[in-house]
């Protein structure tokens, strides 16, 4: 019987979907769970141990001993073939005069000067694209902020001229009483109707006037639309 | 100083009454260093329901308006002080502003459907919102093999 370590698993073995599955190996134990213990009748029994055949150990003897020399022999052999090959071997390491390592120094850093002399170049066109660019950018905003103040301070003294205008018609203290007194003798309705031929009609008792007039109103809005 | 617009119903009363508690009334707003720009008299009306103000019953009011400007601090003290005078049935002090400009759309509502601008935002915010559909790039508009 074939059943899965994990305990989760086992259960999907039951539905034979387990063999796609690697971690398997025969479970033994069918009658009795794994975590019980040994059973009482057996907890002091020694398993007697099975006699080895005296030839046949000694031959498995002479077999093993055989095979552990030829390995130490051919290991042996290969290690010493690995300190000469190192010993003679300059594949790993130059060996180079002092004169020859200088000059070899003295390229390095010349190619070394070289590529920095390039890239510095590089970065010295780069800032002074950057620095124009950033010079137009602020000139830009410096100007619209510029415009921008202008239309706000012609904005507002558009209204202060309005207000200074409309200050003439203020109610003061000295005209209240003539300002109460002209508003006491004219009424004002602000009510009005208006049909679908775009007659208005003024006031809040108004009725429809008579047929062919027109009013001055109904005349702007029709010449309107 | 904003604009504000007071709106008064003062009750029924002789004319040198009424002449008495319009002047208090606009001088309550000059003495808070408010502007007046006018005053509107809308004549005497019947009231749309009895109110009860002041221990009395009103049916009838005088109507008036005041454009004025006032600091926004001094519009509590005036509502406060118009509130306890006995002439004044009902005010009220709206804030003036500008009427939003409004730009007749009509001749683009009435399109039809696919040339509407806020219905072709519709459809390219439902196009971005679909889901993606794997593309097997295999040159072909259907899957070659079975699934």
């Amino acid at each position: 019987m074939l059943r899965h370590v994990v305990g989760q698993s086992a259960r999907i073995l039951d539905t034979n979907l387990v063999c796609a599955s690697t971690n398997l190996q025969f479970v033994r134990w069918r009658r009795k769970p794994r975590w019980l213990p040994v059973a009482k009748s057996k907890r002091f029994l020694v398993p007697e141990r099975k006699p080895q055949d005296s030839d046949e150990r000694l031959e498995l003897l002479r077999l093993h001993n055989n095979y552990r020399t030829q390995l130490r022999s051919v290991t042996s052999y290969l290690m010493k073939e690995a300190e000469v090959n190192r010993k003679t071997s300059t594949a790993d390491h130059l060996v180079l005069t002092p004169e020859q390592e200088e000059a070899e120094f003295q390229k390095c850093v010349a190619e070394n000067e070289a590529w920095n002399a390039k890239i510095a170049q590089e970065r010295e066109a780069r800032l002074q694209k950057e620095a124009a660019e950033r010079e137009a950018y602020v000139a830009r905003k410096l100007e619209e902020a510029r415009i921008k103040q202008e239309e706000e301070r012609e904005r507002i003294e558009e209204i202060v001229r309005l207000e200074k205008e409309r200050s003439r018609s203020y109610i003061t203290k000295e005209n209240l009483d003539a300002a109460i007194d002209h508003a006491l003798a004219n009424p004002v309705d602000h009510n009005f109707a208006i049909d679908l031929q775009g007659n208005i009609y003024r006031g809040r008792d108004a009725g429809p006037s008579k047929p062919g007039e027109k009013s001055a109103e109904q005349a702007a809005l029709t010449s309107g639309s | 100083m904003p604009s504000y617009e007071l709106a008064l119903v003062l009750r029924q009363m002789a004319r040198p009454e009424l002449v008495s508690t319009l002047k208090r009334t606009a001088e309550s707003i000059l003495d808070k260093g408010g502007i007046i720009r006018k005053i509107e008299n809308m004549g005497q009306q019947n009231l749309p329901y009895k109110i009860s103000v002041h221990g009395q019953v009103h049916k009838v009011g005088n109507m008036f308006t005041i454009e004025f400007d006032s600091a926004p601090t001094q519009i509590d003290d005036l509502a406060e002080e118009y509130s306890r005078d006995i002439d004044i049935i009902r005010k009220n002090i709206f804030k003036v502003e500008q009427p939003p400009e409004i730009k007749c759309t009509l001749h683009e509502e009435l399109l039809p459907p696919a040339y509407r601008k806020e219905v072709q935002e519709m459809v390219r915010i439902g196009q971005k919102k679909q889901k993606k559909k794997f593309n097997y790039n295999s040159g072909l508009d259907y899957y070659p093999f079975q699934k």
